[in-house]
This record gives structure tokens, sequence and C-alpha cells, in this order.
């Protein structure tokens, strides 16, 4: 094909010449390749001998080391010189055996080899014996430069795990003397002394801080001989001694201390107080447990630290050594084991779990003494009990807060906001059950009875006790409720204290019930509103609905004449809002600004709606509308005056009837309606519009059906 | 703000081993995982669910089962909305103790709260101790709802906090109702929604 297709190609002949060349090269290639790979082959071969050679000069060494070894470890062994002879097996062990048994299968040194092989497996034997008992008998005869020195040897002997097993030993010893010679002299110390009540906290820490000493001066020691990565297992020796020893302390804190005896009286208190009120005698007195609790939260705090340093060494140690995940994860879970499972922690676990229930009964039962014997004070806008209260709780929870224990914070928190939110809104709505004599005293009253020559009796001063306890209440519900969030806060802020060792759980543990706290304020909220209600139903209401009736009596279809006379003799609004001065006066010494606020807000509704109500029944012309117009702007100055809040808008629709009322023409109406009405919003309706319009007397009732709204 | 309607606190309490934070741990992270240690004190975790057309908080407390955490796990069934009593079918002893769970809902839950009594484990057939009709009678008799679950086979786990949730919601829905309706009839000013349930709005 390809002869027919290139017929008239004048390259062809060329062609042949390069399939030629080609083949030539083809050949030169090969042979090249032939005789490099002949070449490559003796080099490899050379490689070979030369790695061989060099194998038998390192056996041959190992022999000779082995001789030397053999030769070295009994002068050595004979001269007590332990590191050399550990020196020398430690060389021994390095050798492989069963390799340097084949050097030598059928020659005559063969038995030679043998004989010294046996002799240093002798010796390697004969000084680990030798190195067990020394070091024991240093650690009896507390030879402490002895035992620091066949500490060293351990290692070179491939006994790394029983030398540091027994040195942990060694080092429990120490511990377990030192720990029991304070412990002793704890138990000996006076109750006046000056740490005396927290006498066993202290004896813990000094558990602690001597182990942490140990650890601190040994772990250079072992990372040099032993190598890192044994702080593990060091520390979980170190630990079962820990535990022997808090375990002792803590059982003398619960004898001496009387602990669970208490926290028995404690539980039976609080199981009866909710059945019966049992004889208060039988009660523990809260201030029993004060000094107690405050030493199991020390206690913890300090466990909480030595627990975080123990972690925190093992972890700097296992990040030292080359280790896998799984041999991580491994290693991880095993140090978690021995934190979570050990004596020391379900020890303080059990501590801190009583400590909570005798922390919410001295919590409970202080705030309830606190309740008890609440006392107004001349000046204060609330009674005792709420600084009281709130100083108590603040004490509980911050007390829980040093006790670095995420768990038993939160745990207390919710118990604040049950005291809070159940038991001390319980006590405020009670007082507000009783209501707000309705019976009112004010001066005018006072004035009357005197002018009667009457003395005010007995039951009056009686009702009016009444009458400043409840305005107290209300003003203690609201202080409440601020003091609830400040709480909240300075609570919040103490425990970003916990936060840099606290896990992401548990900061939204601590959280989540911190804010549960503030939610409290809204408990507090409500009551406020029950008991603002209250004094609005009974002291407000009853007493505005006359006053304003005064309203129906003042003419509203006036002369001239009639008008001009209102200016000097006012015959409605100034006696109207002398009342109101009089009725606000009786709460405003008594009730904090808020609730002060709040009361005359409540005030102004009640203003209004009987107010408006009076307006419907009334009848005007222009100048009684324009009388009208002018009494509503002084109440509502008046209003606007005596409180911070403003009241404009709950007048916007009896400022409407007035703007209505005060209209020259009906159709005027419809300059301020509708399109027309800018930025007025209207708050009555057509239909109350009609309404209103037609109270004007000179205004036809066909001009109002006429008018298109 | 979070993206939430209502926020509920559900507790889970009962003996140890008997698979309450596996249940957690199966709803919130679709997770089973073997060899779980014993619980420290309590877990918190959350999961939002959509229930019609609102979004629902779950706060899931999973409290430790071991006697010495008692009065930390204690603290949190006040506020609680539902609790769950978790037992393990395949012991009876855990089943056995309902009575004292019982006690403690009763003594320091709020009556309001809707329990919840979940048996645990039934993919362990073979091992049963307590039978599903031991399970509904001691419900029926305490008034809770009752659920039998497999954490390690995911069957009835989000059943059981979806029920839950769907309840609850249900229940503050009404009470808005009636609540507005009040509103109406009294026509008081400023009348403050009473926190009769422990919810949150936003």
């Amino acid at each position: 094909m390809g002869v027919y297709l290139c017929f008239d190609n004048p390259w062809r002949p060329n062609l042949q010449l390069v399939h030629t060349d080609a083949k030539q090269l083809d050949s030169m290639i090969s042979f090249t390749c032939n005789l490099a790979e002949n070449v490559s082959s003796k080099v490899r071969q050379l490689d070979l001998a030369k790695s061989r050679v060099q194998e038998a000069i390192r056996r041959v060494n190992d022999v000779l080391d082995l001789k030397f070894c053999t030769d070295g470890v009994q002068t050595a062994l004979q001269n007590e010189d332990y590191e050399q002879a550990a020196a020398h097996v430690h060389r021994y062990l390095t050798l492989d055996e069963n390799v340097l048994k084949q050097v030598t299968p059928d020659s005559k040194e063969d038995s030679g080899l043998d004989a010294s092989l046996q002799l240093l497996h002798e010796a390697e034997q004969q000084l680990k014996a030798i190195v067990n008992v020394k070091f024991d008998d240093a650690v009896k005869t507390r030879d402490l430069a002895s035992v620091e020195r066949f500490f060293k040897i351990f290692p070179l002997l491939g006994l790394h795990d029983e030398g540091l097993k027994k040195f942990s030993m060694y080092l429990c010893t120490q511990i377990a003397n030192t720990s029991r010679q304070n412990l002793e002299i704890a138990l000996g110390t006076e109750s006046n002394e000056r740490r005396a009540n927290v006498i066993y906290a202290d004896t813990i820490t000094l558990l602690f801080e001597g182990i942490a000493r140990v650890v601190e001066i040994h772990q250079p020691l072992i990372e040099t001989y032993y190598g890192p990565g044994r702080m593990l297992s060091m520390m979980r020796s170190l630990q079962k001694e820990c535990d022997i020893q808090v375990k002792k302390i803590i059982d003398s804190f619960i004898k001496n201390r009387e602990f669970d005896k208490k926290a028995q009286q404690v539980q039976q208190n609080m199981m009866s107080s909710y059945k019966t009120n049992v004889n208060q005698a039988d009660r523990l007195d809260p201030r029993e447990l004060d000094v107690m609790l405050a030493e199991v939260t020390l206690a913890n705090a300090r466990t909480e630290l030595y627990i975080r340093f123990f972690r925190r060494r093992v972890l700097a140690d296992l990040e030292v050594i080359d280790l896998n995940a799984t041999e991580k994860q491994e290693k991880l879970s095993q140090l978690d084991k021995v934190l979570v499972n050990c004596e020391l922690s379900r020890g303080m676990q059990e501590l801190i779990g009583h400590y909570i229930m005798m922390e919410e009964y001295f919590m409970r039962e202080t705030v309830m003494k606190a309740i008890k014997l609440d006392a107004m004070e001349s000046g204060a806008y609330t009674s005792s009990m709420v600084d009281d209260t709130f100083f108590i709780v603040k004490k509980s929870v911050r007390r829980a807060i040093s006790s670095s224990s995420i768990d038993c914070v939160c745990a207390m928190l919710n118990h604040a906001c049950i005291l809070l939110e159940s038991d001390f809104c319980d006590v405020l709505y009670n007082k507000f059950r009783t209501g707000f004599p309705s019976g009112s005293l004010d001066m005018t009253q006072a004035y009357n009875l005197l002018q009667q020559g009457k003395l005010p009796t007995a039951s009056t001063a009686d009702s009016n006790a009444v009458k400043a306890a409840f305005l107290t209440t209300v003003n203690n519900a609201e202080v409440s409720g601020e003091y609830v969030i400040t709480l909240k806060k300075s609570l919040q802020d103490q425990c970003t204290s916990l936060y840099g060792y606290t896990s992401e759980q548990g900061k939204a543990k601590l959280e989540s019930c911190l804010s549960d706290l503030g939610n409290v304020s809204n408990k507090f909220k409500d009551v406020l509103q029950y008991g603002l209600n209250q004094l609005n139903a009974s002291a407000i209401k009853p007493r505005i609905k006359p006053m304003v009736d005064a309203f129906l009596s003042a003419n509203h279809n006036i002369t001239e004449e009639e008008f001009s006379n209102y200016e000097a003799n006012d015959p409605f609004v100034q006696h109207f809002i002398m009342s109101l001065e009089q009725l606000l006066h009786t709460f405003k010494s008594s009730l904090t600004t808020s609730n002060y606020d709040a009361l005359v807000s409540l005030l102004t509704n009640e203003v209004v709606s009987q107010l408006e109500k009076a307006v419907m029944k009334s009848v005007f012309n222009r100048l009684g509308g324009l009388q009208f117009d002018k009494e509503l702007r002084a109440l509502v100055g008046y209003l606007t005056s005596v409180t911070q809040w403003t009241i404009r808008d709950k007048f916007a629709r009896l400022t409407q009837m007035a703007t209505i009322l005060n209209l020259e023409r009906v159709t005027e109406i419809l300059d301020y309606w509708g399109p027309n009405s800018g930025p007025l919003t209207w708050r009555l309706t057509p239909a109350e519009v009609r309404q209103v319009l037609a109270l004007r007397i000179d205004f036809r009732s066909e001009d109002i059906k006429r008018l298109k709204l | 703000m979070e993206d939430y309607k209502y926020l509920f606190k559900v507790v889970l309490i009962g003996n140890a081993g008997v698979g309450k934070t596996c249940l957690v741990r199966r709803f919130t992270q679709g997770l089973f995982p073997p060899g779980q240690g014993a619980t420290i004190g309590v877990d918190f975790m959350i999961k939002t669910v959509q229930i019609g057309d609102d979004k629902v908080k779950l706060q899931i407390w999973d409290t430790a089962g071991q006697e010495r955490f008692r009065s930390i796990t204690q603290s949190y069934y006040r506020s609680a909305d539902a609790l769950v009593v978790v037992y393990d079918v395949t012991s009876f002893e855990s089943f056995r103790c309902l009575p004292d769970w019982i006690k403690e809902i009763e003594q320091y839950a709020s009556n309001k709260a809707i329990t919840v009594l979940v048996g645990n484990k039934t993919d362990l057939i073979e091992d049963r101790e307590v039978s599903l009709d031991n399970g509904t009678n001691f419900a029926s008799t305490h008034e809770m709802r009752f659920l039998e679950t497999s954490a390690k086979e995911a069957d009835n786990v989000d059943k059981l906090f979806l029920d839950i949730a769907e309840e609850l919601t249900k229940r503050v829905q009404v009470h808005e109702v009636e609540d507005s309706k009040d509103e109406i009839a009294i026509c008081s000013q400023n009348h403050t929604v009473s926190a009769t349930y422990n919810c949150c709005r936003w």
C-alpha cells in the first residue's frame, strides 16, 4: 500500500537508507546494554562481598566484645562495680545470640563461645538478683544514693518496668511517711490555731504538693535513664499511694468533723420539711455547717488542681514519644481511667455530693430564717429579707464556685433558682394575697377624723402597718428582680475564673444554668405585676371613680360669662388634680421610683378610662368644649410632671375627643380626617367620632349623619 | 438571636448502665459508641427539631446513674419539662429500682413535667429479663408514657424524643391560646404571659 501511495515519491530511496541506519543503531544499543549489565552485575557482586566483609568484621567485633564482656563482667562483679558489670551485660544483651552461634557452627571455638554466652547469661541473672536485693536494701536503710545508683542500673539490664515499679514503690513509701506525719500533726492541731478550720484540706494539699515535688525531682532522672513515655505508669503507681493516703485523711475528716452525722441529719431535716414542720430544736443549725462546707470546697479545689497537674504531666510526656493515633488514644483512655476511677476522685465526688445537699440546706434554712426575721427599716424602700436573701444565695453559690467543680456550681445554681423562683416568690405572693386594706387613709381622712374629735384608732394604725408592709413587698419584688440580674452577672464573672480549664461542654452547662438564674427575674416581674394589680384594684380604682364623677356635675354647656367665671372658680380640674396629688402622695415616699412610676401609669389608665366614660355622658357647647380642652391640658400637664414615664400616649383618645368637641362646624372634622390627618393617627373609630360630635348640642344630627368618614 | 421558637428541657434518669448516654448520643449525634464510660455528674446535649411549623430546641440533660452523683442530678429535676426514666430490659434489677426513681420525681420535679418510661436494649433479645407487659403495666399504674428502645439499633430513639417535643409544643400552644383568651377577657394592660411552662420565647 505504501508503495502504491508513494509511487511518485522522490524520498523513497532515502527511506531504505534510514531503515539500515536504524538497524545498525539497534544492534549498537543492545551491545552497550549488555556491556553495562555485565559491568553493573560485577559491581553488585563487589557490593555484596563488601557488605559480607563488614558483617564478618562486625561479628568478629561482637565475638571480641563478647570475650571482653565475659572477662569484664566478672572482674566488675568481683569489684562490686555494678555499673561496669551492667554496661557489659547491656552490651551482651544487644548481641544476637543465635547469629553469634551460626558464625562458628563447627569450629572448635564453639564450646568456648557457648561457655562465654553461658557465663554472661549467668552474670546477667546474678546481676539482676544483686541489683534487686541491693535496691531493696537501700530502700530499707533509706540510703538515697544507693537507691538512685541501682535505679539507674535496671534499664541497662532491660528491666525498665521492674526498675520503675520498684522505684515508684520507694517513692510511695516516702509519700506515705510524709503524709502519715502530716496527718498526725493535723490531728494534734489545737482548735484555736490559725488554720484549724481547714486543717484536713491543708493536709490533703500537703499530700498533693509532696507528690508534685516527687514528680518534679524524679521525672528528669527517669527520662534520662529510662527514656520518655514512662510518666503514665509512674503516675499510676504514685496515684495508688495517693489514694490510700487520701482515704485516711478523708476518713479522719469525716470522723472528726462529724461530716456523715451532719449529712444524715440534714437529709432527715430536708425530708421532714416537705411534710410537717418538725420541732425546731431537732433541726440542725445551718451555722454549724458553714465552716465545714468551706473546707470541703477547698479540698475539692485542691484536688482538681492536682488532677490537672497529673493530666498535664502525662500528656506532655506522651507528646514526646512517637505514637500512632490508636496507641495515643489507648494511652489517653488509660489516663482517663486512672483519673476517673481513682479513689481520690470517687472520694471527692462523694464529699461534693454531700456538700451540695448540705449547702442547699444551709442556703434554704438561712434564707428562711432571714424571711422570718424580716424587718422594715426606716428610710429604706425594701425590708431586710431582700438584701439578706441575696447575700446568702450569693455566699452559697460563690462557695460552690470555689470548689472548682463545674457540676457542683451548676447544682447550686439550680438550687438557687428553685429557692428564689419558688420559695422566695411564694413568700412575696402570700404577702400580696393578704391584700392592701381598702379602707383608705390619707391626709383628708385623717383630717376629718381629727375634726370629728377622734384620734386614729388602733385598727387604723394596724391597717397602716399592713399598708406599709404591702408597699414594701411591692418594692421587694421589684428590687429582687434587679438583684437577680446583678447576682447572675457577678456569679458569671466569678465563673470565668474556672473557664481556663473547663471543657466546652462544661462551659455550656454553666452558661445554661446561669441563664436560668437570669430568667428568674421574669418570675419577679410576674410577682410585681400581681402586687401592682392588687394595689390598683384596692387603692386606686375605687378612689378614682368618685373623683371623676365630679366632672359630670360641672356644666359644659356654658355661656361666655360662665366660661370666664370658670377662670377664677375652677369647677372640676383643680380639685381633681389635688385629689390625685393627695392619693399619690401616700405612695410617693413608700415606693421605689420605678414602682411609683408604674403606679402612676396604672392610675393614669384608670383616670383615662373613667374620664372617657364621663365625657360620653356629658353635653358640650363650643365653649364647653374649650373648657374641657383646658381641663385636659391641665391634667396631662400634671401627670406628666409626676412621672418619668411618658403618659401622653395614654391620653391620645381623650385629646382627640377634645379636638372634636372644639370644632367650629361639623364638617371641620374633615380637615383632620382621612387624607388630611397628617401625622395624627386616629384612635377613635368613625362611629366614636360621630358619637363625640353628637355630644355637642349645637351640632345638628343630620349634619353628623351626612358626614362621610 | 438563636433560631428556634421553643426551648424544652428533657432530663434522663435511671440506674447506672441502662444506656441513658447511648440514647442521647444516638439521638443527638447518630452514634452508638460502645464501651461508654460511666457519666460523671451530668452531660448536656442540644438538638433542634422541627415540630409542625416550629423549630423546637431540646436541651437534653443526661444524668449519672451512680448514687454519689444523686445530689447533682436531683437539682435538674425541678426545671425539667420532661423526665425520661430509663431501665434496661435485660436487667430486672434496673426495673426493680423504678419505684425509687418515681419517688424522686414526685419529690423534686414539677408536677407539670411529663414523664416517660423507657425500656432500653431491646436488641439483646436473648438476655431479656423484663417483658413488654411488665413495662406497660408499670407505666400505666404511674400514668407515664411508655416506649421500648434500642440505642444500638436506633429503634424508637427518634420517636422517643420527637414525641416529647411534639407533646410539649402542643401544650405550650394550647396554653398560649388560653392566655390570649384570658387577655381579651381581662382586658388588662401589660398582662404578662404567666410562665407556667418553663419555656422561653424569642
